[in-house]
Formats: C-alpha cells, sequence, structure tokens
C-alpha cells in the first residue's frame, strides 16, 4: 500500500519565525488567503502573493523539495483548470485562478509544515471550544482534521495500486476498473478506521457513569 | 491477572437467502485467568469474533461476556480502559499521519497537559525502541515498525489485557520474531489469534475453534496437534469427495 501524493507538506521541525509564529496567527494567514484568493482580480497581485508565500515557505527551512512536493500533485488538475478557462475567459483570468489555488495550497502548507500535528489538534480544540456550549465535543473536531490528513495520502496510494493493477490487466482504460475499487477500498477503510477509533475508546463522548 | 468470562456467549447474524441466522459462534463458556491465551483456527472459524467479543466490538446475541466482572456491553467504556486491542492490519489503526502523534492521540483523554502527554507519548515509544522513528510518516515505516508502532500506541493508555488478532500475518520472518519477543516481554494479560504455529507454542493455553465452537481448550502443544489433525481430517474430507 502507498501512502504519497499527498497534498499539504509534513511537518519539519525548525526554529524559524514561522514555526516559532502564534498559531492564531498562522491560522489567520490560511484565513486570509483563502478570502484574498476571492476578491483578487489582478492576477499580477496574485502571483505576489504566491511569491511572497514562497519566500515564506523557503525561509523556514522546509526546503524547495517540500515546497514542489506540496504543489505537484495538483500539477496536472491546474493545467487542465488553467487551460479551460483560458479558452473560455482568457488568460489573464485563468493565470488569476490558478495562481489563487497556488496560493491556497502554499499557504496551507506553511501551516503543516511548521506546526506539529499534536500543536495543531490543541488550537482545533480551542478554537471549536465555544461550540460545546451547544453540545458539540472539541475533541472530536481534532479528531476530525486528524482522521482527514490522515485518509488523504491513503486514498491517493489506493488509487496509485487500483491504477498499476488495472494497467496489468490491460483495463487502464476502463474507468470502472478505475473508480469501483478506489471506492469499495476507501469505503472498508473508513469502516477500519471507524473499528479502531471505536476499539481504542476515541471519538467518544467524554465520559459518563455506565450502567 | 484479569479474569475475561465468557457467559454461554454466542454471536449470530442474519442471512438475506437463510430462514435461520448463521451462527459465527456457539454459546461460548469459559474463564481465561492465564497470562498468555492463543486462539488458532482456520480463516472464518471465528477467531475474530471470540477476540472482538472481549472488546466490546461484537456485542454477542445471547449469552455475555465479562472482563473483571465489567459486562462488554452495558459496560463497554469501562472494559475498552481495560483491554486494548490491536488489529492485523496496523494501517487501519494507525489513524495519525505519524506514530507520535497516533500515541498522543491515545493520551488525549486521559492526559489533558500537553507537555505531559509529549512526555508519556515518548517513554510509550521508547519502551519498544521506536523513538527515532516517532515523526516519520507512517507510510514509510516497515511493515513490522508499524505493527510495533500500533501496539505502542494501545500500550500507552496501559490496558490490563491486549487483544491482538492475527498480529504477525503481514510480517515477514525477522518482523515476526521481532513482534514475538516485544509480546513476551509485556505484563499484560496477552489473547492473540494466530496462524504462526511457533507463537502458539509460546501461550500459556491455547484455544482451538472450529465452525464457531470451542473444540480444544488446553496447554500449547496438544492445542496445536488437535489443530493440525482438525486440518488434515478436513483435507482428507474435501478429497474423499467425488
Amino acid at each position: 500500500m502507498r501512502g504519497h501524493g499527498f497534498l499539504l507538506a509534513n511537518y519539519v521541525p525548525g526554529d524559524s519565525l514561522v514555526h516559532r509564529a502564534p498559531l492564531a496567527l498562522k491560522f489567520l494567514l490560511v484565513f486570509a488567503c483563502g478570502l484574498a484568493s476571492f476578491v483578487t482580480v489582478d492576477w499580477r497581485m496574485s502571483l505576489a502573493m504566491l511569491g511572497a508565500l514562497c519566500g515564506l515557505f523557503l525561509l523556514t527551512g522546509a526546503g524547495p523539495k517540500r515546497l514542489w512536493g506540496a504543489v505537484r500533485p495538483l500539477a496536472a488538475v491546474l493545467l487542465v483548470i488553467g487551460l479551460f478557462q483560458w479558452w473560455q475567459l482568457g488568460a489573464p483570468t485563468a493565470g488569476r485562478i490558478v495562481l489563487n489555488i497556488l496560493v491556497c495550497v502554499v499557504a496551507a502548507s506553511l501551516l503543516t509544515a511548521t506546526t506539529p500535528v499534536h500543536k495543531l489538534l490543541d488550537g482545533v480544540v480551542r478554537a471549536a471550544g465555544p461550540f460545546r456550549r451547544l453540545g458539540a465535543d472539541p475533541e472530536r473536531f481534532a479528531l476530525t482534521i486528524g482522521i482527514m490528513l490522515r485518509s488523504i495520502p491513503y486514498i491517493a496510494g489506493t488509487f496509485a495500486d487500483v491504477r498499476d493493477s488495472a494497467r496489468a490487466r490491460g483495463l487502464e482504460r476502463n474507468p470502472r476498473a478505475l473508480v469501483l475499487p478506489v471506492f469499495i477500498t476507501s469505503v472498508a477503510f473508513a469502516r477500519q478506521t471507524g473499528e479502531a477509533l471505536a476499539a481504542r475508546g476515541l471519538g467518544e463522548a467524554d465520559d459518563e457513569d455506565e450502567d | 491477572m484479569p479474569n475475561v468470562t465468557f457467559d454461554q456467549a454466542a454471536v449470530t447474524v442474519p442471512v438475506d437467502h437463510l430462514p435461520e441466522p448463521k451462527v459465527l459462534l456457539d454459546g461460548v463458556n469459559l474463564q481465561l485467568t492465564e497470562r498468555r491465551v492463543g486462539v488458532i483456527g482456520a480463516n472464518g472459524s471465528g477467531k475474530s469474533t471470540f477476540l472482538r467479543l472481549v472488546n466490546g466490538l461484537v456485542q454477542p446475541s445471547s449469552g455475555r461476556v465479562l472482563v473483571d466482572g465489567a459486562d462488554t456491553v452495558r459496560s463497554v467504556r469501562a472494559v475498552r480502559r481495560t483491554v486494548g486491542f490491536v488489529f492485523t492490519d496496523p494501517l487501519s489503526q494507525l489513524v495519525m499521519p505519524t506514530g507520535r502523534e497516533d500515541v498522543e492521540l491515545s493520551l488525549r483523554r486521559s492526559v489533558k497537559n500537553g507537555a505531559e502527554r509529549r512526555r508519556q507519548a515518548e517513554n510509550a515509544l521508547d519502551r519498544l525502541g521506536l523513538l527515532h522513528l516517532a515523526d516519520q510518516s507512517i507510510y514509510e515505516l516497515s511493515g513490522g515498525e508499524r505493527q510495533l508502532m500500533a501496539l505502542a500506541a494501545v500500550l500507552a493508555v496501559e490496558p490490563a489485557v491486549l487483544v491482538l488478532d492475527e498480529p504477525s500475518t503481514l510480517l515477514d520472518l525477522r518482523n515476526r520474531e521481532l513482534l514475538r519477543r516485544t509480546l513476551a516481554g509485556l505484563d499484560q494479560q496477552i489473547i492473540m489469534s494466530t496462524h504462526d504455529l511457533d507463537m502458539a507454542l509460546d501461550m500459556d493455553r491455547v484455544l482451538v475453534i472450529d465452525q464457531g465452537k470451542v473444540v480444544f481448550d488446553g496447554a500449547a502443544a496438544p492445542a496445536v496437534a488437535a489443530y493440525r489433525a482438525l486440518c488434515l481430517a478436513s483435507l482428507d474430507a474435501q478429497e474423499a469427495q467425488p
């Protein structure tokens, strides 16, 4: 089972300014980049933002290889989106859309590359704290994020395995031979993950008296 | 040692095209108090159902299962604090991107302080010699390292009973031996199903399960002999059919 092709960069230990920045500030940066991708109308502005974020990423010491690793899985999709938008709306708009997507990915990678997952989860628990009054369990929010981060490479790896086995059987052009096994494996994985969580007593509401 | 009691525990499941439900486990009645208990049997014989009953992952259709007096249905949370469960495939068990994060996840409910949680997670990893792999992606670990990482995540909360469902099935010989040695050094009561008869021979007591029934219950060597005889008889019967 392969588990590569992860969209966001894994945590890289370090002592850079970004590593030491408060988690709330990094969350805010990701949020602001997401927001900016909606309001930016000039591709040159998007390019400048992307350049600044890439510079910041490299300053953390995570390295250009990890930066490329974070955006590479998106390359084919971005190419298709870019060509379609170019055909429909012209080059400046296509450029802006593609650059804005990259801005969001690099901003999110900056967060995950400089923040250990346990701190990320603690931050999610704190941020979700007010929902406790509405009956929600903040730990479940954190668990959901953690499982999401863990499941993306699994499903990407499943897709790579299924594609190889379809190729071996000469079925690489058959969409059913690709989609169905990935779907079935993903559902089985979700069931197994649920069972593993239950076995470890994770994801349950805060302990209450039983019997 | 903890006391795991099966009191006429049976598991049945309805099957669409059959008038009667299918019996996965048939009225098991026994007490497990030994330090090392092995469960052997053919694929589909009911071993996994038997083990899942101990942790409350499967509920008995009739009868009951008790762990130190706690019912696995009515006191399932208390039971799961006492009983750790290790699955065959560690990839479905490790739910965080790295081993350290997964062990910390196990501790999140019981240890609220982040620094203390980190310290306890490092201790848990160090006990199994895994600290140097703590920050590696679980996908970069070998099968044996993953299985030990899953074991560390379960042991971090110090369960009294450790249930393992064919933990060595996906491992090569070296990693199998590593797991075997690691298990031998644990203080917990171990209840483990396995197809590795060498591992079964390490056990203090071995149950042989066949078609949902415990057909042999005793010392390891005679249990393994009984299982071999059962397999050979089954093959002979199949070959004798026209």
